[in-house]
């Protein structure tokens, strides 16, 4: 503020506070800048997703209860276990993100054997995750949820359907009630972990072709690691969808 | 400003690679096993652990909920928001480094998220209105136009 009342107020000082050129006035690379960018206008389709599925929750009376739909876990049979398993997917992504960050952390100080091992981490990590959500996606899928499902009234019952609401819920619910609320709710929690999983797997092939590289020598012969700490961003990124994909779906 | 940059005179080590610039000639870290990376270490760690925390606790608070139905549901889902957003900021803060960026560069990648604020208003609002018409059946009111 006080350097643009100088430039009105003395014009041939203004000049010498333009911009010189020769720098990033936001002192960053482009790549690093492009990267961020792009995570923004990503953050505008999450949120779009994430905002019709609360619109459309709006919308409905009824809703299934996240308690009652994931309440599966691998090895406990029918045991009823909600929120245990996502949170152990929560707590792999989290680990991933940190020993991500760890990798960036080691690029600074170009440790090549460092930023190897903390990689190779966060692809095991990556790896974890797709594998807990394809268990789940199986399991809900062994329920007949999928894309459209539920939606043909020959094949689905009233009671069929009970079992994914509150029974407070289920006891007063109609047919056609039961029916909306249960597709609207599939087809937006395989539309967004779907879209959210491809994210962690497109991750995953862009950690691979950095741990390449980083064997490689490719970026200590260049100079630096900043492929390592731009790949970070979006994989912090991923993480971070995860936390607002975990309250929207599993705790709200 | 942070230990990832600094503002010297960096013209004559342009060499046509900017990152050369921002993430090698500049950076001033030489060794790993120094105090300031040591520090750095134990911060990663330390928000790891917050978030730990924060992660725990949400599930605590869903399956008290579950199991006993104590609270208020819009309270509840309040403080689920609340900890998501510091969550969201533990990681975007140190774990993206947004925190050391120059604060003209944080502003542009914030304020446009701003938008994301009124879409969320908007379409509760449009979605709890929809629900209103279709139980009351509004939409069906036929008006006679004279």
């Amino acid at each position: 503020m006080a350097q643009a009342t100088t430039a009105i107020s003395n014009p041939s000082e203004a000049k010498t506070l333009k911009w010189g050129g020769g720098h990033s006035p936001f002192n960053l690379s482009y790549g690093k800048i492009m990267m961020w960018f792009f995570l923004v206008t990503d953050a505008f389709t999450f949120g779009a997703f994430l905002i019709s599925y609360g619109s459309k929750r709006y919308f409905t009376n009824v809703w299934p209860d996240p308690n009652l739909v994931f309440s599966g876990a691998p090895l406990m049979g029918h045991t009823p276990l909600p929120l245990v398993f996502v949170s152990i997917m929560t707590f792999i992504l989290i680990l991933s993100s940190v020993t991500m960050v760890m990798a960036v952390h080691a690029g600074h100080y170009m440790d090549r054997a460092k930023v190897t091992k903390w990689l190779i981490f966060t692809i095991i990590g990556g790896i974890l995750f797709l594998s807990c959500q394809t268990w789940e996606w199986t399991e809900l899928h062994g329920e007949g949820a999928w894309w459209g499902s539920f939606l043909d009234p020959t094949n689905v019952s009233l009671a069929s359907l009970q079992h994914f609401f509150k029974p407070s819920v289920a006891a007063s619910m109609t047919f056609a009630q039961a029916t909306e609320a249960t597709t609207s709710f599939f087809n937006f929690f395989f539309t967004i972990t779907g879209f959210h999983g491809m994210h962690v797997l497109s991750g995953v092939c862009l950690l691979c072709v950095a741990l390449i590289n980083t064997v490689n020598g490719t970026y200590e012969r260049r100079g630096h690691y900043e492929m390592i700490e731009k790949i970070g961003l979006y994989w912090h990124f991923v993480d971070l969808v995860w936390v607002f994909v975990f309250t929207c779906f599993y705790l709200i | 400003m942070s230990h990832d940059h600094n503002t010297e005179d960096i013209t004559t080590l342009y060499e046509g690679d900017q990152s050369k610039l921002y993430s090698g000639v500049l950076n001033h870290h030489k060794d790993i096993n120094s105090e300031e990376s040591k520090k750095q270490v134990k911060r990663i760690i330390k928000i790891m652990i917050y978030l730990a925390i924060v992660t725990s606790l949400e599930v605590t608070l869903g399956l008290w909920d579950h199991h006993m139905g104590v609270f208020n549901k819009g309270l509840l889902n309040a403080i689920f928001l609340i900890m998501t957003l510091l969550k969201a900021y533990l990681i975007v803060d140190v774990f993206m480094h947004l925190g050391n960026e120059i604060r003209n560069f944080v502003m542009a990648v914030l304020i446009p998220l701003v938008f994301l604020i009124w879409a969320i208003v908007a379409f509760s609002a449009e979605g709890h209105h929809w629900l209103h018409m279709n139980n009351t059946r509004a939409n069906t009111i036929e008006y006679k136009s004279n």
